[in-house]
């Protein structure tokens, strides 16, 4: 069995709500509230939800790209909460980040060999010039690029090519983990096929692991190994991704799988309208925070929160129904 | 079900929408046609850029001019060609015969009225009643639409309601003076799946309970297999394959739209690789010559370079805009993709 390259211990990520002249803090948007998991090395962890689920959080916490409030992130065994600022930067070249937005991710000033490079600069990965540019050449050739494409700035690309940028610009150090923060869902349709497989060719090619975000469900299948599933900060479900397909425990997995429109007008489903909306965040409700819009919740489910434990080989889930 | 036999309630014979802009004319629509007939939803599909909004937008006489003019074409509308007739006649069924639903309800909303003042504004332009019946109407439309204590709700303002919710508050604006032809344009694409259900369901049930057509514009395959009767793809201005849901999923024609299909994963199907179609969709201002799609077709061949193909009859009630879409049928069935693998390369 593999080791677990990334772990995530009991992370909480709080956002203060400020209000008056005084700027006074009175009350907290939870958005990641007390989620661990693990990521092995080479897997890809897909991690789903809806708007607001702290998905992005999580991603951006583990990066300490935001400071978590409470929690550990242990990176290779090594804690990473309380590196300096020095040490930090060095582990990040093991750690890189692809953001959901090609158009807004890239700095429009700069060539795409300087963006590419630029990551290769910091960590000073390149002896001189000549070899900086040739590493920069053979990354975009690796990520369907060409060489020629060099000097040209983020503007004259499409969404697709300016993905593959960001995905080269990640690549350029070398990392172990990649997280893909809704890396296809800014693009069209048959464009996003292009960059699944292109991120699938690239796990092989160079052993990568990916925590990979987004909240269509059938791109985390075709692309995951296991599954988290996470709903307003908290993770409800996480397993292996045909059991979490073919046998989701919790019922809000259940209905969100039971929402996908599927792309075949003759399969008519079950579906699971759940009513309501997500509740806001800063106010969460007790116990389970489903209950409100759960169409199984019993009396346990508003006073006591649901322990997030192991249903049986490697499925876990936080639901009172399944210990009755 | 059967709709051709009936009278096409909206009939849209070779459209052009063009935008002249400085670098150029955009052909945004560029000769497109197609029905709609009573009860029956026209699903429209493709990709950012090949005009499904436009021809909705023309529909309703919207498009902005300048830069943008409907250069030639028909919409035939219950006897009236749309592109014809006076801005006081089209004001007359805007919101009244014909009325829109858009992608971001945000937007679409104005902000320092409340949604009741809104939905009120729309029953007594349309309508001949006083303000409290109109009032009694939209609270009415909004119970019906699935908003809980419509009463209390009418008088907040569209900050003060979820997406979910605003998209639905957009809903009883649209249906409040019974239209006949709904157009909905990316009604769910930004919201999240389990409020796209709720939206889906509820258009469903109000299409059956009212009985009006529906236009959806989506570019998401699988709303359109949820709710779409017959089914028109587009790329690049023009309509590319045209049937009715079915036989679409069942036995796509275009390679375009074999390409779309199989390019999206499927939650009850694994496969390994996606695939994906090459390339992206060409500039307006710079469209190929020929089949518009020879940029990323493989199956493009001499001819495909020349000319473009002319939207077939290829089945009973099946057109398709393609040269080739006889070999497509015989790889299919030999069980072969057509789109390469092009992902690292080495």
């Amino acid at each position: 069995m593999a080791e677990n390259l990334l772990e995530v211990k009991n992370l909480k990520k709080y956002f203060p709500v400020k209000a008056g002249i005084f700027k006074k803090t009175v009350a907290h948007v939870k958005a990641v509230d007390d989620i661990s998991f693990a990521v092995k090395e080479g897997e890809t962890l897909g991690l789903v939800g809806e708007s607001g689920c702290g998905k992005s959080t999580t991603g951006r916490t583990i990066l300490r790209l935001l400071e978590a409030t409470a929690g550990e992130v242990i990176f290779e065994g090594k804690s990473v909460m309380d590196l300096d600022k020095k040490a930090m930067r060095a582990i990040r070249r093991d750690m890189q980040i692809i953001f959901q937005d090609p158009y807004a991710s890239l700095n429009p000033r700069m060539t795409v060999a300087d963006i590419v490079g630029e990551p290769l600069d910091i960590h000073k990965l390149a002896k001189n010039k000549k070899e900086r540019n040739e590493k920069v050449r053979e990354i975009l050739e690796n990520v369907g690029l060409g060489a020629e494409y060099m000097h040209r700035y983020p503007h004259e690309f499409s969404g697709g090519q300016r993905q593959r940028i960001g995905v080269a610009r990640a690549l350029a150090v070398d990392p172990k983990l990649i997280i893909a923060d809704e890396p296809v869902s800014a693009l069209d349709v048959s464009v996003q096929a292009q960059v699944v497989n292109l991120l699938q060719d690239l796990q092989k090619e160079y052993g990568l692991t990916y925590l990979f975000i987004a909240h269509d469900l059938s791109v985390v299948k075709h692309i995951s190994d296991r599954v988290a599933v996470m709903y307003l900060g908290k993770i409800v479900e996480l397993t292996d991704k045909h059991e979490l397909y073919s046998n989701p425990k919790h019922p809000y997995t259940q209905s969100l799988l039971s929402a996908i429109p599927e792309a075949d007008p003759k399969k008519k489903k079950n579906r699971i309208v759940l009513e309501g909306d997500v509740p806001s965040p800063v106010d969460p409700p007790s116990g389970c925070r489903f209950h409100p819009r759960c169409p199984k919740a019993f009396e346990p489910c508003s006073v006591k929160e649901p322990e997030f434990k192991e249903y049986g080989d490697g499925h876990f889930a936080a639901c009172h129904l399944l210990d009755k | 079900m059967n709709f051709l036999n009936k009278q096409a309630l909206v009939e849209v014979k070779n459209l052009k929408t063009y935008f002249y802009t400085e670098e150029g004319i955009v052909k945004a629509v560029d000769g497109v046609d197609y029905e709609i007939y009573p009860g029956e939803t026209l699903g429209i599909v493709g990709e950012s850029g090949c005009g499904k909004s436009v021809t909705s937008l023309s529909i309703m006489r919207l498009v902005e001019s300048p830069p943008g003019r409907i250069e030639a074409g028909e919409i035939n509308f219950q006897g009236k060609d749309l592109t014809k007739i006076s801005e006081k006649e089209m004001r007359k069924i805007r919101g009244n015969d014909i009325s829109m639903i858009f992608q971001e309800p945000m937007t679409s909303l104005n902000p320092v009225y409340t949604v009741g003042d809104q939905i009120i504004e729309a029953i007594m332009l349309h309508k001949d009643v006083n303000r409290k019946e109109a009032r009694k109407q939209a609270i009415d439309m909004l119970k019906k639409v699935g908003i809980p204590l419509p009463e209390q709700r009418v008088d907040e303002y569209p900050h003060q309601l979820s997406g979910g919710m605003r998209q639905r508050v957009m809903i009883a604006m649209a249906l409040s003076c019974d239209p006949k032809l709904l157009i909905a344009d990316e009604p769910t694409t930004a919201l999240d799946v389990t409020i796209q259900a709720q939206i889906l369901e509820l258009m469903n049930s109000l299409k059956e309970s009212y009985g009006m057509s529906i236009m959806m514009i989506t570019h998401d395959l699988g709303v359109i297999a949820e709710v779409s009767d017959r089914v028109a793809v587009m790329y690049a201005g023009k309509v590319v394959e045209y049937t009715d849901v079915d036989t679409l999923f069942d036995d796509p024609k275009h390679p375009y739209t074999w390409g779309l299909m199989n390019s999206i994963p499927k939650l009850d199907k694994d496969v390994d690789r996606l695939e994906a179609i090459p390339g992206s969709v060409p500039s307006p201002l710079n469209f190929p010559k020929g089949c518009k799609f020879n940029t990323r077709c493989p199956l493009a061949e001499g001819k495909c370079y020349d000319e473009e193909p002319p939207l077939e009859e290829a089945a009973a009630g099946h057109k398709v805009r393609c040269w080739r879409y006889k070999d497509l049928e015989e790889i299919k069935k030999r069980g072969e993709r057509i789109y390469e693998d092009r992902g690292v390369q080495k």
